[in-house]
């Protein structure tokens, strides 16, 4: 366990030094919520209907930003060499990836999101579903998006191809997403639940999946 | 940790309790290319390994597969010992400094660091003077001893795959790399280094040479 919770620290000491990316991962987030009233036009029910799936669009488009260099900088630098050695192993290495990339990509868009909620129109009383399907949504996408990031590591456009790896798989996500968003009453929807089991299911699948690609995928990169 | 640790097999020599590490007809390819065909190669304890041979022959190739950072094609190494390996990249993090990358490295290769071990393997390739500062700001040379120190928190005994170890360090740093490797030898552990320069002017007695 210790070496695991030791590359969970020390990817958020490298992010706590790169906290700039964060800041321009929100403001990417901010700015897509506020075009859709800009084009809308805020007083059209419309946007009403439409402020829940444009949270969800825009938190996907968000994290998708962070992925391509998930896993770039620790093969270039070497680190994976080391972690492939050590006893981490790259199952619960992708884990510990997917951990500390959700606690400094995604966790901050939850943190504002109810900012935006107040912007598009959302009701206060929409607002835990809301919380609560996203903190499980971006999970999920997430650890899709270690899967992507594994098997387009080291391809040239790495960032163009791992949207278009994760996007199509990010669908139900999405569609689930949305739907456990918007109930009318309660928390608790089957859509939830639904996409709890998703994550679940990406959960045991994601690391041995992102482990392989990455035990394959050094065959060419190593200098 | 080896796949093979738990079933060791005898190897037909005289002395096959201190092999460490036995290379059987091991073929690696890149790309569509044979690199390494059919190398055998065995390794005792204590025995220092020098690869020699041009550019390009497969010095670091050999070297990652042993790290088990290449498949091989047919063959089979066999290593008894916890594998420390030092490749082209330094494997430091630019953002962090190096004692962090240093104290991160121990902790996720489950190293209990007792009092200043840390400050003895940065001492050790003389480190401590810039080992707070963020590794993207050090020069190649620095990082370079960075890299090494980890040399000196590994368990032992081990291996330590070492690739061209000696690139941008200063003539002061080499002779504490050569200081290094013998205290390593006489500790009963092993090296295999791909080098072009003088590594062995200190070292007890130089032990195998491996042309490529």
């Amino acid at each position: 366990m210790r070496p695991f919770i030791a590359q969970i620290s020390r990817d958020l000491d490298i992010a706590w030094q790169n906290r700039q990316d964060v800041v321009v991962m929100l403001g990417f987030f901010i700015i897509i919520n506020a075009l859709f009233p800009l084009a809308i036009g805020p007083q059209s029910p419309i946007l009403q209907s439409l402020g829940i799936p444009i949270i969800w669009i825009a938190a996907l488009l968000s994290s998708l930003t962070g992925f391509d260099r998930l896993f770039a900088q620790d093969v270039r630098d070497g680190w994976l060499d080391q972690i492939s050695l050590s006893a981490v192993g790259l199952g619960w290495y992708a884990i510990a990836k997917a951990v500390s990339h959700w606690l400094t990509a995604s966790l901050p868009l939850l943190l504002i999101t109810p900012i935006l909620a107040l912007m598009l129109d959302i009701a206060t009383t929409k607002l835990p579903p809301l919380m609560i399907a996203l903190c499980i949504g971006t999970m999920a996408l997430t650890l899709l998006g270690i899967i992507g990031a594994a098997l387009a590591e080291g391809a040239r456009r790495g960032s163009a191809l791992i949207a278009i790896l994760v996007l199509p798989l990010a669908v139900p996500v999405l569609i689930f997403g949305a739907l456990a968003a918007a109930v009318e009453d309660g928390v608790v929807s089957p859509h939830l639940m639904l996409l709890g089991a998703m994550l679940a299911l990406l959960l045991a699948m994601a690391p041995p999946v992102a482990a392989t690609a990455l035990k394959i995928g050094e065959t060419e990169s190593g200098i | 940790m080896t796949p093979h640790q738990n079933k060791r097999q005898p190897i037909p020599t005289s002395h096959s309790a201190t092999i460490c590490l036995h290379i059987e007809a091991l073929t690696v390819l890149r790309g569509q290319r044979v690199v390494i065909d059919r190398l055998t190669h065995q390794q005792d304890l204590g025995q220092l390994c020098i690869l020699t041979g041009a550019n390009g022959v497969g010095k670091s190739t050999l070297l990652r597969s042993i790290a088990g950072r290449l498949p091989a094609e047919s063959g089979d190494i066999k290593c008894h010992l916890p594998r420390i390996y030092i490749g082209h990249a330094d494997g430091l993090a630019g953002a962090i400094s190096g004692r962090k990358n240093l104290q991160s490295w121990a902790a996720v290769n489950d190293i209990t660091v007792q009092g200043d071990n840390i400050e003895q393997a940065l001492a050790g390739f003389d480190a401590t003077g810039f080992a707070d500062i963020p590794v993207q700001l050090l020069s190649r040379g620095q990082r370079r001893r960075l890299a090494l120190a980890r040399l000196l928190l590994a368990p032992s005994p081990s291996i330590w795959l070492l690739d061209e170890p000696t690139t941008g360090l200063d003539q002061d740093s080499q002779i504490r790399l050569e200081t290094a490797i013998a205290n390593h030898l006489l500790a009963d552990g092993a090296v295999i280094a791909a080098t072009h320069s003088e590594l062995t002017s200190s070292s007890p007695k130089i032990h195998l040479l491996l042309e490529l």
